[in-house]
């Protein structure tokens, strides 16, 4: 079995029997990249010497029998809008192209910890707003299930590496939806922790009170490994659960014979009848397991994409003003005055969607408006979380089709707001700050993924990953790889 | 220009006073927060606004500002809120300052401070906690943006616009700080920025309703500069009024900040407020609500100091000094250290507060020094006051004691008296008696008075003997030997 | 729905401190509108009496306090580094009005 198709624990444990050394896990990385990043398009940038070095590193570790972490010679990519210490940081903007992150994000610290080794950034919406990675200042990724079409986004970049089989762990953001969609679309598992579960320090902010970072892998049990190495309570970020996690990989492996799954049927009546298809069948999997399926009320979600656009583009319009070009980033060249060092600097540094959000998210926030926009819509979110409270007394788990449709073709989405509308599955469970994993569930007639979405009542990470796990026992999706990258 | 009682003009006054928090760390970060060093030596990713970065509260600094809450009598609020303020500019490190604007910490208050002998109470609206900007310092072409102060924690303390004058204005900041001074929650420097002081003022017709447009004059360095400030203000206001008598009042005096230049004696225009400044202030999601227990609060109200005004009527019930004195003293940390220090060794409260506020401050004035900085020691205050007391010496050699004491820091008056053969007082009878008997015999009118029963004759008795012997003469002698004489005259 | 002008985008961009092209004003004036008017189902909603939301977790009640020490700094070389551009330790922008 190939290297590059190995599990996190599989690499590892190998790595640790002495089978295989991290210098040749790395080496073989890295020729993957050369060889199919042409055409892939996933990274900004690599980080080879900090990868070999740390992999020299382990291999003496090793030979002197030290002790070694949980994700001992791993290779991982990161998703550019988080910080490594000393690399650049682009958020996948033109604004911060030289920008050197000086400290290091705190599941950096983790990962780092049990000895993970950081191939590279990868590509990424422009600070992490899109949904097919499109938005980036660079490049353009691509799906590897389908090279014309979209990975999805905005964590794209990192959901094409795993997809790929560069890597068996990136990480990525969720604000909307920015983890799930991509893993959706390109077939692999995408987990968005209860709000407040992984640390944010040193994520580049985009939505304050939504944002969290999770793994993209190939399997549950990765994502549940990287899950406990990056949740930790982090006492430099003041919305860090101050709780114990409980162990998830333990958990996962619990029967889920009598377990509910709640099914807003309601919700998914637009739901076209291929990808209607497909969500029935995976819910009958989810019956012959033993759950139980029931309906549930969450026709409330039918407001989520305009509460997100206003929620989002408010706090995104705040955490963006420090890109000034004063202390950091791309400074207009032809800049005389400070409001020329503002005005031009953020005219050249942000793309039309950035601009598009923050002018969105000024004007929900300006006098006169803000009562009727910002204020409403927080308490419209008030409802989403009350409607989903009332749902888990129903149930144990949600499930959903986590996109409406699967991988589109690259530029064929051109209005924004029906950009927008790809999140309608997602965007709920970022606004009631609920744990929520897609999940492969099955194909298109011409091969491109469709994802499932399990979300869980807050703190429910335990049964998501149960949940999750035993579908996937039973499907096995994860066996199949895109042709060109097996 | 002083507001006359007859001036059909009322003047409105509100102020806001920023004062940097002597916590250790700063208010989200744990960078030191220490005036002085060299720029940007004292920076985390998190107050130079680095990408990622997120707020952390200091717990210090929300216990300076329930102190605050507490000493002034003001509610505490036991649920407030962060908000972000908007706007850009090179000091502000992320374009945002986290301030209170909905659900500050501090609510109501009251300031009780003496205006020309007269106590005068004060209301404070609320007060807030917020983090401070960078320093930005200017040059010709352009500016260099040091962030050591940028999140240094502020307590904004913002009064009711219940000022009419002046004087009352300064009477309030100096209150303030007094209280300030006391917690030990601020160094409350005004030339370093520590204690910044902005007014609001605006004039109106006596018994008009509703307030015209008001100016905001920022950053005064010192009280007396307050004053001034507000002085130019008010004449400058009422003036333009007056001018404009046809013109709607609203468009003679435009909302604008100014600063004060003590130079040119006048306000400076700094920039209009076209519109009000749109600051889109809303809940900072990186924060959660501040939460303090009742037990908390109680424990801090229980750990507060003296507090100035307790110190003052302390003063005036049990020292019996007059509550002008007492507020001068009480109100200011130094000078009350020292005064109760010198009390330790002296018991005559109004002689040593006369001595500190009048005689030794009007001769340390010139020095420019408060007597607290100087080497003259409270026992030494003391001991002098002790030794007037007692008879030792008469009031007049105790100035000029007083002034030897100015001259050489830190030598005991006791030795200045041994030195000095004209501090002695005169103790020889044989020298003191003649002039006693030439005393009686000149006012015969005045023993025979005491004999009578009026003591006030015999204070004038003395007085006339200090008086012929140059103030020099033991006063214990002068009585005795005054006693003496005049009980072997024969009563009438 | 608010009557949006190419004025009010004008005025927006300048609070949010983006210099807008007329042309790229009037693209974000066709998407604002579009958006805002999607925006609308909200007025649906009855939300009488329904408090804004503040925290998402029924576990996250109140802020964390940090202890008043002093913490590891940023050096002040790797700070100045990032500067586009600086002069005598300091971050250097271009003349700014006094603003106090």
């Amino acid at each position: 079995m190939s290297l590059h198709t190995l599990s996190m624990h599989d690499i590892t444990s190998r790595f640790q029997k002495g089978e295989v050394s991290a210098t040749e896990i790395v080496k073989h990385t890295f020729a993957r990249i050369e060889k199919f990043e042409p055409s892939l398009d996933a990274f900004l940038s690599l980080c080879k010497e900090r990868a070999l070095e740390k992999a020299e590193k382990l291999d003496l570790k090793k030979k002197q029998n030290q002790p070694l972490g949980r994700l001992a010679a791993v290779p991982i990519a990161i998703k550019d809008n988080i910080n490594v210490e000393g690399e650049i940081t682009t958020c996948g903007s033109k604004f911060l192209t030289n920008f050197r992150a000086p400290f290091n994000a705190t599941v950096i610290d983790l990962l780092e910890k049990e000895d993970a080794i950081i191939i590279g950034k990868t590509n990424c919406d422009e600070f992490a707003m899109g949904s097919s990675t499109e938005n980036s200042a660079f490049k353009k990724t691509k799906n590897p299930w389908k090279l014309s079409c979209a990975p999805g986004g905005s964590s794209g970049g990192s959901a094409a590496a795993v997809a790929a089989r560069i890597v068996p762990l990136a990480l990525g953001s969720d604000t909307g939806g920015s983890i799930r969609q991509p893993g959706s679309l390109c077939g692999i598992i995408g987990f968005k922790p209860t709000y407040g579960w992984v640390s944010r320090y040193g994520l580049v902010a985009f939505g304050s009170s939504l944002d969290q970072i999770g793994p993209l892998t190939r399997s549950v049990a990765d994502a549940a490994l990287a899950m406990e190495v990056m949740g930790k309570h982090d006492k430099l970020d003041s919305t860090s659960i101050p709780k114990e996690r409980p162990p998830l990989l333990s958990e996962m492996k619990k029967p889920v014979a009598g377990m509910t799954i709640g099914v807003p049927w309601q919700f998914l009546e637009d739901l076209e009848p291929e990808y209607k298809k497909s969500f029935e069948e995976s819910i009958k999997v989810c019956k012959s397991l033993g759950m139980k399926v029931v309906d549930v009320d969450l026709s409330i979600l039918k407001y989520s994409v305009a509460i997100y656009y206003i929620v989002a583009t408010a706090e995104a319009s705040t955490n963006l003003a420090r890109f000034d070009g004063v202390r950091y980033g791309v400074r207009s060249k032809v800049a005389k005055t400070l409001d020329e060092v503002y005005d031009l600097s953020r005219q050249d540094g942000f793309g039309p969607e950035v601009k598009r959000r923050i002018i969105l998210g000024t004007f929900v926030l300006s006098s006169g408006y803000q009562d009727a926009y910002y204020r409403k819509a927080q308490k419209v979110r008030s409802l989403v979380i009350k409607k989903y409270k009332e749902a888990f007394e129903k149930c144990d788990l949600i499930a959903t089709p986590t996109s409406p449709f699967s991988a589109f073709e690259l530029g064929s989405i051109k209005d924004p707001l029906q950009m927008y509308l790809a999140d309608i599955y997602t965007i709920g469970a970022d606004l009631a700050g609920l744990p929520a994993m897609s999940l492969p569930s099955g194909f298109t007639q011409d091969g491109r993924p469709i994802g499932l979405q399990l979300t869980g009542p807050q703190l429910g990470e335990p049964t998501v990953f149960q949940g999750a796990a035993a579908f996937e026992d039973a499907t096995q999706f994860y066996k199949k790889i895109p042709e060109l990258f097996v | 220009m002083k507001q006359e009682k007859t001036s059909p003009w009322e003047v409105i006054i509100g102020l806001e006073i920023h004062a940097e928090l002597n916590t250790k760390a700063k208010l989200f970060s744990g960078a030191p927060n220490h005036f002085g060093d060299e720029p940007n030596s004292n920076i985390t990713p998190v107050c130079t606004g680095m990408p990622g970065a997120l707020p952390v509260l200091n717990k210090e600094a929300v216990r300076k500002a329930v102190q605050f809450g507490c000493a002034v009598g003001a509610q505490v609020a036991k649920f407030s809120q962060f908000d972000r303020k908007s706007y850009f500019y090179p000091d502000n490190p992320r374009n945002f300052q986290i301030t209170q604007f909905t659900h500050p910490i501090v609510i109501g208050g009251k300031i009780d401070a003496m205006v020309d002998g007269e106590e005068k109470h004060f209301h404070i609206h609320h007060a807030h906690l917020e983090d401070d900007a960078g320093m930005l310092k200017h040059f010709n072409t352009f500016a260099g943006v040091d962030f050591n102060r940028a999140g240094v924690p502020l307590l904004e303390i913002v009064s009711e616009p219940c000022m009419h004058t002046p004087k009352e204005a300064s009477a309030y900041a100096s209150a303030v700080k007094a209280i300030l001074d006391a917690i030990d929650a601020s160094d409350c420097n005004m030339e370093e920025g520590s204690l910044r002081v902005d007014v609001n003022i605006s004039v109106r017709k006596k018994g008009e309703p509703g307030f015209r447009n008001k100016t905001e004059i920022k950053n005064m360095n010192s009280f007396s500069n307050l004053e001034k400030a507000l002085h130019y203000e008010i004449g400058h206001q009422i003036a333009e009024y007056e001018k404009n008598q046809d013109k709607n009042p609203l468009d003679v005096i435009p909302q604008a900040t100014y600063r004060y230049d003590p130079d040119q004696g006048k306000t400076i225009l700094m920039r209009r407020k076209e519109q009000a400044d749109d600051y889109r202030y809303f809940p900072e999601p990186d924060l959660l609500p501040l939460v303090l227990t009742e037990d908390f609060i109680e424990e801090v109200r229980k750990g507060l100091p003296e507090l100035p005004l307790q110190k003052e009527k302390r003063y005036v019930e049990e020292l019996k000094l007059s509550p002008p004195t007492a507020f001068a003293i009480a109100y200011d940390k130094k000078i009350a250290v020292y005064f109760e220090e010198c009390l330790k060794y002296c018991q005559n409260a109004k002689s040593v507060a006369n001595w500190i506020l009048i005689e030794f401050a009007g001769r340390l004035k010139d020095k420019n020094l408060t007597l607290a900085e100087t080497a003259i020691g409270p026992c030494h205050v003391a001991s002098l006051v002790k030794n007037i007391d007692n008879g030792t010496i008469s009031g007049k050699i105790a100035k000029s004691i007083a002034d030897d004491m100015v001259e050489a820091p830190g030598k005991d008056p006791e030795e200045i008296i041994k030195e000095n053969l004209a501090y002695r007082p005169i103790t020889d009878p044989a020298v003191i008696a003649p002039i006693v008997d030439s005393v009686i015999s000149a006012n015969m009118q005045s023993a025979q008075d005491f004999i009578a029963g009026r003591d006030r004759a015999f204070a004038f008795l003395v007085g006339q003997v200090m008086k012929k012997t140059g103030g020099s003469a033991s006063p214990e002698l002068v009585n005795s030997l005054l006693k003496q004489k005049i009980s072997e005259i024969t009563p009438k | 729905m608010p009557q949006i002008t190419k004025e009010t985008v004008g005025y927006i961009a300048k609070l949010a401190r983006i210099a807008c092209s007329e042309e790229q004003k009037e693209k974000i004036l066709h998407d604002m509108k579009e958006i805002l008017s999607y925006i609308e189902l909200l007025n649906e909603v009855d939300t009488e009496g329904v408090e804004p939301c503040n925290i998402v977790l029924d576990c996250l009640t109140q802020t964390p306090l940090a202890d008043d020490v002093c913490g590891p700094c940023m050096p002040k070389e790797t700070f100045l580094k990032l500067a586009p551009d600086q002069i005598a330790g300091m971050v250097r922008v271009p003349e700014v009005l006094k603003q106090g």
